[in-house]
């Protein structure tokens, strides 16, 4: 299974990171990294999160991340292509 | 700006965000609050535990679609709203929590009354504060509101250190709220809406699968337009009931375990499931892998996360159901006008099995009372203005099967979480949110000994709600589930509720009249008695039969297509046209 990268900004609010880490706790999906930093805004926090999730897995993890009210944006960064990819929220099967 | 404490500025806030009542019990580390309430306003209940003050929250917000309010101390105050709160997210309903919490120098020390309640909630509220600067108040509180009843409804907690609210503070209430990572989007996309159309225009067994977001964004008249447009059938899962009515022709009942058999069939046998507001939920698909596999899905929801989550999604419609559902009518008409796809043979299949397979019970022969006689009689007597609230089990498939909901926000209970316990407190925030209309709980006596303590408070407060014991001296449904699933070893589930506690007396012992009835042919009598009394809350005792079972079933992780209608017996598929 490939490893992907979310880059996820977030407010500089105390408990922020608890709440990123609670999710991938509750909803059973695994973090392989996290490095959290902060960004030319003293206001927000950049989050690297490298999981091991494709699919609907990774597409539900990171619709349910947007969802948390900290969370400013979610890019998926991709080594060596210049643009990230959009995610829709979709599953990519049929069960 | 006026200078005034942090818990004035609370107040203030409270007042500014529109607040007219909250439920609550003042304690240590709130009490600088309860200062300003004792001249606002605002009319503060007293409940008798936190719980009941969490879902009068949740009651008074299901009924009036407003935001729900609930106020409680630090540490064990707090902690008990858990439950509520976990509910109010399960059902999307908009609930805002104020709690106290230790002086913020204290905070980390495991001080008197301590408790981590931000941490505690954060796994199931939409959002939480943890305010310690008084300067922070007037915005925790605007942006609360905003978040809980906005996008996808749910709980939002403001957790207040004491010393914040003794503090000084200039009070100034924000006109907007801005907040960089929520934009809840509610206007669907044109092009979803075509293609949504365009899968309706192509399908000769659609069916109509209405969740409880239809409730929740006032969408009912644009459904009932849309429904009678197309002529498909509707099915209303347990948060919907009310959503379309039960008397109308297309409407099938509700879907899932204890579902119609029509209804249940219908999504398993439709070729596109026209989803909106709901959210595929276990206990409607079944084993989901076997779950309406030749239906083609249009999702129409707010969040959204719940699109796909559990079943692909061929046309997913993001926004509020209410402009989804408006901008669908005009674009299926034209749809339709270039290809009307027939649908009678649909149509009379499923009336069919509607006809064949209604609901219904039978009369216990040792002659003891029948409870889905005495609910569907509830019902009846009643009539379709009258608000339900249910505990959990039994008596809640009962009453969501044999009451013909015509009216949204008239049918309350906890469908996601499950929390028995519900139907006293809910019904009572329901009365303090509807005061005109009747208001009756529809509880088991397993649920009724959970929060019953909640009467003191509607006798107390001019609260006249109704509440009808479903006593069946069990926890009747797990009892159920021992009769089927563990060879009658009734493990733990007999209460005795037919010799102790004596429920009338408990409930005249709480300022209520205590009624008791325990043969069919007093059962009319008793509700009208009951209805006759609007001063006092009326608390009547149905002393049951104990083995009623809910029927129809589908056992927990089978098959939709493995429906029963009685113990081991399934519909009669030959017979019927599919």
């Amino acid at each position: 299974m490939a490893q992907h990268t979310l880059e996820v900004i977030v407010e500089n609010s105390p408990g922020v990171l608890a709440r990123v880490a609670g999710l991938f706790s509750r909803r059973a999906y695994n973090i392989e990294s996290l490095s959290v930093g902060p960004t030319s805004n003293p206001e927000t926090s950049k989050m690297d999160i490298v999981v091991n999730l494709e699919g609907h897995a990774l597409e539900q993890v990171i619709a349910q991340l947007d969802k948390l009210i900290n969370v400013i944006s979610i890019q998926e960064i991709l080594p060596n292509i210049a643009q990230p990819v959009i995610h829709d929220t979709q599953p990519d099967y049929q069960n | 700006m006026s200078a005034m404490n942090g818990a004035s500025s609370l107040v203030a806030s409270l007042e500014a965000a529109g607040v007219d009542v909250m439920f609550g019990i003042p304690g240590g580390a709130i009490l600088p609050a309860y200062d300003p309430i004792f001249s606002s306003s605002i009319r503060h209940i007293l409940v008798r535990h936190e719980q009941g003050a969490g879902h009068a929250a949740t009651g008074y917000a299901q009924v009036t679609g407003r935001v729900g309010v609930c106020i409680a101390t630090s540490g064990p105050g707090a902690t008990n709203l858990v439950t509520p709160l976990a509910d109010a997210a399960m059902d999307s309903v908009p609930v805002v929590a104020i709690t106290g919490q230790v002086p913020s120098a204290a905070i980390g020390t495991d001080a008197f009354q301590e408790a981590d309640i931000r941490g505690i909630t954060m796994p199931f509220a939409k959002h939480n504060y943890l305010i310690t600067d008084p300067a922070d108040i007037p915005r925790a509180i605007a942006e609360a509101f905003h978040i809980a009843s906005t996008g996808r409804p749910g709980p939002v907690l403001v957790d207040i250190a004491k010393d914040a609210l003794q503090k000084m503070t200039d009070f100034s209430y924000p006109t907007s709220v801005s907040l960089k990572g929520y934009h809840p989007k509610t206007q669907p996309d044109a092009e979803n809406i075509l293609d949504a159309a365009d899968l309706i225009a192509q399908s000769s067994k659609p069916v109509f699968y209405v969740g409880g977001g239809v409730i929740k964004a006032n969408a009912s008249r644009e459904l009932l337009e849309l429904a009678q447009l197309l002529g498909a059938p509707v099915v209303t899962t347990l948060m919907a009931r009310g959503a379309f009515p039960d008397s109308h022709p297309l409407n099938l009942g509700m879907p899932g375990m204890h579902g119609t058999v029509a209804a249940v069939t219908a999504l398993q046998k439709a070729d596109l499931l026209i989803t909106l507001g709901a959210r595929f939920d276990d206990r409607v698909t079944g084993k989901l892998s076997t779950f309406a596999v030749n239906a083609k899905v249009i999702h129409a929801d707010i969040d959204p996360a719940e699109i796909g989550k559990n079943r692909f999604a061929d046309a997913p419609v993001l926004g509020d159901l209410k402009y989804s559902i408006a901008a669908l009518i005009p674009a299926l008409r034209v749809a339709l006008s270039k290809n009307r796809p027939d649908l009678t043979a649909w149509l009379r299949q499923m009336n069919a099995l509607k006809a064949t397979y209604p609901v219904g019970f039978d009369i216990p022969a040792d002659g003891s009372l029948s409870p889905q006689y005495v609910i569907q009689r509830l019902g009846q007597i009643s009539g379709p203005q009258t608000i339900f609230a249910s505990g959990v089990g039994q008596h809640q498939m009962w009453a969501s099967q044999f009451i013909s909901y015509e009216n949204p926000r008239t049918w309350l209970n906890s469908g996601g979480l499950g929390t028995m316990g519900y139907a006293v407190p809910a019904a009572m925030g329901a009365k303090v949110g509807a005061p005109d209309t009747t208001v009756w709980a529809i509880d088991g006596d397993g649920c009724f000994q959970m929060t019953n303590q909640e009467l003191t408070t509607c006798a107390l407060n001019n609260i006249p709600i109704k509440v009808a014991i479903i006593n069946n001296e069990s926890l009747g449904m797990v009892r159920q589930w021992q009769t089927l699933f563990y060879e009658g070893r009734y493990s733990n589930t007999s209460l005795e509720s037919k010799r102790v506690p004596n429920f009338p007396m408990l409930a005249e012992a709480m300022g209520c009249i205590g009624l008791s009835c325990d043969r069919m042919e007093d059962v009319d009598a008793t509700i009208e008695k009951a209805m006759s009394i609007n001063d006092q809350p009326v608390v009547v005792d149905f002393r049951v039969n104990r083995d009623a079972m809910v029927w129809p079933m589908v056992a927990a992780g089978s098959s939709n297509d493995e429906i029963m209608i009685a113990r081991e017996t399934a519909p009669d598929w030959d017979s019927q046209e599919l």
